[in-house]
């Protein structure tokens, strides 16, 4: 993306205001890529300092910035000019949305160092190749051996794998983004034994597994009324161990969450 | 496997005692209680790297602490006890508004310097004698801000560090907690038939358990070569004990024990209100999570403990 090349442009406040007007209405009403160009090169600047807001994180700021530009242009695709809104006030939940969004899908905590994480890519690997020679998960002490690191390392990538921001701030109780994940599984799951689980299950907990995602739910109706590994879950729905454990360890948060949510209200 | 939280008349009077000269007030948030053993090391830092999340220390300073820490520590498992893995190797994690403290505690022979105590930040390489710290010191003393070496009165050494974190989040105790200070102890107890150890913890419900507990259960678990998939299930089984723990524990503390053999995993939590009926108690610890979690266990029951009970939970790995 060529935004960073354009200085900010100088002129009074409300000048520039209502020129933003026109080239919006340029852009979304005409399609004008000119103005597009422009108003892109003009909010450069928001965006990065939003994406200078996560700096302190683990990712790199030029792919923050890449981030938070791609907010800026979602923000573009999306803001009707006929509202009375300025701009500027519709751009910046969007480009929070977007880096946001992109902390929660990489599936990272903020705090799990770059290192770390690239250990963890490699221990997931590992984990499947030796799951698949051996047909069952491996021990941590195997996955150390196997790749010549101390096991106090395996684990500690293992753990930051885990590792999710802290119930996503803004996660959707309802959806989930599906980015990283095919939607497909779907396609593998029956829904029939879903009343099945209800009966067995708590109503409470019933009541606030109705409310994950369907993925979630299917994972956990896998690992706890079927009673699969999650290795074997990994295996069924196209993911890895890692991810099952992951979600697994995401949707029990969240049904504590709900559940207690639901005890305590009327 | 022994009962872990059984009444320890000898284990709790020393406490006592040493509580009484030694602690100063207020209490550790954490206290790990270990053998001198190598492989217990890592439990050390698993531990500091839980508290550094629930703090959420910058990932470089947990390292100079685990650093430290770790030289500290391995000077026990070394030399404190002339090369033997059987004597207590103690550490108090305690976290104030704007460092962290570790003190690593041991009763062994005593480290050989003329003056003490000392301050060790002043000390030079060359002033301590063959056999302790030697290397370690200058180690500790660079990364950490201070430093004290103490001989203590009963035998034995005291490292205390302090590390500057700046202002930390507050430990955000859950409304039942009050202003009480959070506090988890382990320490590990013996028996002839555990192949490989036994471990307790006290923990005073909050966020602190919540990162501390299912990193210590996972790196117990990974100890008796469970494969990834039940450390998993321990994981989300620790995560359940210290989410919900804070609704139905007497008392602020939570003792939670952890014994492990190869494959298997047993957890003991306590002190419960003592019920009659199973699933009483182990909803009352799981909480609402309760049907879904005991589908982890292998088994589970409760022990009556004086005027409470214990509800001890094994996870075993049969592959």
């Amino acid at each position: 993306m060529a935004l960073a090349s354009a200085p900010p442009q100088r002129r009074n406040a409300s000048r520039q205001s209502d020129d933003s007007r026109q080239l919006l209405e340029r852009w979304r009403k005409y399609g004008d890529r000119q103005a597009h160009e422009l108003l892109v090169r003009r909010f450069e600047p928001l965006a990065r300092k939003l994406a200078r807001r996560y700096a302190h994180t683990s990712e790199p700021f030029e792919d923050l910035l890449q981030v938070a530009s791609l907010g800026l242009l979602k923000a573009l695709e999306r803001f009707d000019p006929d509202r009375q809104t300025a701009f500027v006030a519709f751009a910046v939940p969007t480009i929070l949305g977007e880096l946001r969004r992109y902390f929660r899908d990489s599936s990272w905590g903020v705090h799990v160092p770059r290192d770390l994480q690239e250990q963890a890519l490699v221990v997931s690997g590992a984990q499947e190749q030796l799951t698949n020679e051996r047909g069952r998960a491996p021990t941590v002490n195997e996955l150390a051996e196997y790749l010549e690191l101390p096991p106090e390392q395996v684990l500690d990538a293992l753990l930051a794998a885990q590792a999710y921001n802290p119930l996503a701030l803004d996660a959707p109780a309802g959806g989930t983004a599906e980015r990283e994940h095919p939607v497909t599984y779907l396609d593998t799951l029956g829904q029939a034994d879903e009343r099945y689980e209800l009966i067995e299950l708590d109503a409470t907990l019933a009541t606030a597994l109705q409310n994950l995602p369907a993925r979630e739910r299917a994972i956990i109706r896998l690992r706890f009324i079927e009673e699969l590994s999650q290795t074997e879950i990994g295996q069924r729905i196209g993911i890895s161990q890692m991810q099952v454990s992951r979600l697994l360890r995401r949707s029990l948060a969240q049904l504590r969450t709900l559940a207690q949510a639901h005890s305590e209200g009327p | 496997m022994a009962p872990i939280l059984a009444p320890d008349r000898t284990r709790s009077s020393r406490q006592i005692d040493r509580m009484s000269t030694t602690i100063s007030h207020p209490p550790p948030n954490v206290r790990l209680q270990l053998r001198n053993q190598p492989e217990n090391i890592s439990l050390i830092r698993t531990t500091l790297a839980g508290v550094a999340q629930a703090i959420d220390l910058p990932h470089e300073t947990l390292d100079d602490v685990k650093t430290a820490v770790t030289e500290a520590a391995n000077n026990v498992v070394l030399h404190a006890y002339h090369g033997d893995h059987d004597g207590s190797l103690e550490v108090d994690i305690k976290i104030a508004p704007s460092a962290i403290a570790v003190v690593v505690r041991d009763e062994g022979v005593g480290i050989p310097t003329q003056a003490q105590p000392h301050d060790a930040s002043t000390l030079e390489p060359g002033e301590i004698d063959a056999g302790s710290l030697k290397l370690g010191l200058p180690v500790i003393a660079a990364l950490a801000s201070r430093v004290e070496l103490h001989k203590r009165p009963a035998g034995g050494t005291e490292v205390r560090m302090e590390f500057a974190t700046g202002p930390a989040p507050p430990l955000d105790p859950s409304p039942r907690d009050g202003p009480e200070i959070p506090r988890i102890e382990l320490s590990t107890a013996e028996h002839p038939t555990e192949l490989i150890t036994a471990t307790t913890i006290t923990i005073t419900p909050n966020r602190l358990a919540r990162t501390v507990l299912p990193r210590l259960l996972c790196a117990l678990a990974a100890r008796a070569d469970f494969c990834t998939d039940r450390l998993s299930d321990a994981q989300l089984l620790a995560d359940a004990i210290a989410a919900q723990a804070s609704q139905s524990i007497l008392g602020s503390h939570l003792h939670v024990g952890i014994a492990i053999e190869p494959r298997q995993v047993e957890l003991r939590v306590g002190p419960l209100p003592a019920v009659r009926g199973h699933g009483t108690a182990v909803d009352a610890v799981l909480g609402e999570l309760a049907p879904i979690i005991q589908r982890l266990a292998d088994d589970y029951s409760l022990t009556p403990v004086g005027p409470a009970s214990v509800l001890a939970l094994q996870l075993s790995d049969r592959r």
